[in-house]
């Protein structure tokens, strides 16, 4: 399963050609300039910056909007399974199909070539507020009831009752936000004009037409943009399947 | 002396482990950061020549192309300011040696100081 990553990190030390025959399972003469020459060659720190604000941005948000919308699915009020009906379908439709209304509305909010345009689509995400209304749905009733005869308002019982105990559906959804806004290529690609607002998988787009080669700088470039989404997943890797799998059986 | 719980978590040491070599690599880079190559250049039997051009390219994408040119003192030494590139070739031309080997040279920040660890050598020798 490692065996692609190896392949990757290995081109990105050495400058053998990918498609090399035959091929060594070792690097020959390895270094770690190609990673110099992709920080220098285009703005990559510039790059890095804009992603760095998108997913923060993007990994904030699903964390308060979806806790939000949890809770309140999680409470049992008037079409709320018409409601869980029309999330589940809309989870159906690709966001290819949804691309021009979305890019319409951005534009009409002014929000072109900006950081909140390029996070809108993913401040809130459907498959993780299912994660937190399992994760809510898991808390005892009665510790709630508790909290409400205690005085706390709604926003309280969230923040104070709800969120500490569902770590694990914090840590999925900083996960999943994050690497879904890290490696979103679509949606940046058609709203940003700016070359300055352009994210990383935009970055190698254009590193990939200056360098047309299958050697090494381009799989340096390659891991240095997997490489936080990497660092994230593994420093929650724990939370996140424990997250993922909370709800998914009874009893 | 007692460490805060919050202090003693992952998400705390990992980044702030990051943090504290990000700026360490960054006071490095801003020590060593003068934009000064020197090296020494010889002939076949490793006596220094005097008074070869030596020639800086650096490299944009692809391309090398020429950026500076200097000339060696009495001991074959030469010294080139204000490089800011990562990326170098250095060669070396004299009257009746022809041109030495095309050295590349790569630096792991722009404009690092650098001292050649091997001279420029030229295949032919001094008369």
């Amino acid at each position: 399963m490692l065996l692609p990553f190896y392949w990757v990190l290995k081109t990105a030390i050495s400058n053998e050609n990918i498609y090399a025959y035959p091929p060594r399972l070792l690097p020959e003469s390895p270094h770690l300039f190609n990673f110099v020459d992709v920080w220098y060659f285009i703005p990559f720190p510039r790059y890095l910056l804009n992603s760095l604000i998108v997913s923060a941005l993007v990994v904030v948000c699903n964390i308060a909007l979806n806790a939000m919308a949890a809770y309140a699915l999680s409470k049992s009020f008037p079409g709320r399974r018409a409601v869980l009906l029309l999330f589940l379908s809309c989870m159906l439709i690709p966001f290819q199909a949804t691309i021009i209304p979305a890019y319409l509305i951005t534009s009409k909010l002014g929000l072109l070539n900006s950081y909140l345009g390029l996070a809108l689509p993913l401040l809130s995400t459907i498959v993780c507020i299912f994660v937190f209304k399992a994760a809510f749905e898991a808390v005892p009733q009665s510790l709630i009831d508790a909290a409400r005869i205690d005085g706390l308002a709604d926003r309280h019982i969230i923040l104070r009752v709800l969120m500490p105990l569902s770590k694990a559906a914090i840590a999925t959804n900083i996960v999943l936000a994050f690497i879904w806004s890290w490696n979103a290529f679509l949606w940046p690609l058609i709203i940003t004009r700016d070359p300055n607002m352009q994210t990383l998988p935009l970055g190698l787009a254009r590193f990939l037409s200056y360098l047309e080669d299958t050697t090494g700088a381009l799989y340096a470039f390659a891991v240095m943009v997997l490489a936080p989404s990497i660092f994230v997943f593994l420093m929650a890797q724990k939370e996140f399947i424990r997250g993922l799998t909370s709800g998914a059986t009874k009893g | 002396m007692i460490v805060p719980d919050w202090l003693n978590h992952r998400w705390v040491i990992v980044p702030l482990a990051m943090l504290t070599l990000v700026l360490a690599w960054n006071g490095y880079v801003a020590v060593n950061s003068g934009g000064k190559v020197e090296g020494q250049v010889v002939d076949a039997a490793g006596r220094p020549v005097a008074d070869a051009t030596v020639i800086l390219l650096d490299r944009h994408f692809v391309m090398h192309n020429e950026r500076q040119r200097t000339r060696t003192d009495s001991r074959g030494h030469f010294l080139f300011t204000g490089n800011d590139n990562h990326s170098l070739q250095l060669e070396a031309e004299a009257a009746g040696l022809g041109r030495s080997e095309r050295r590349l040279v790569r630096l792991w920040f722009r404009a690092q100081n650098v001292r050649l660890a091997e001279p420029l050598q030229f295949a032919g020798r001094l008369p």
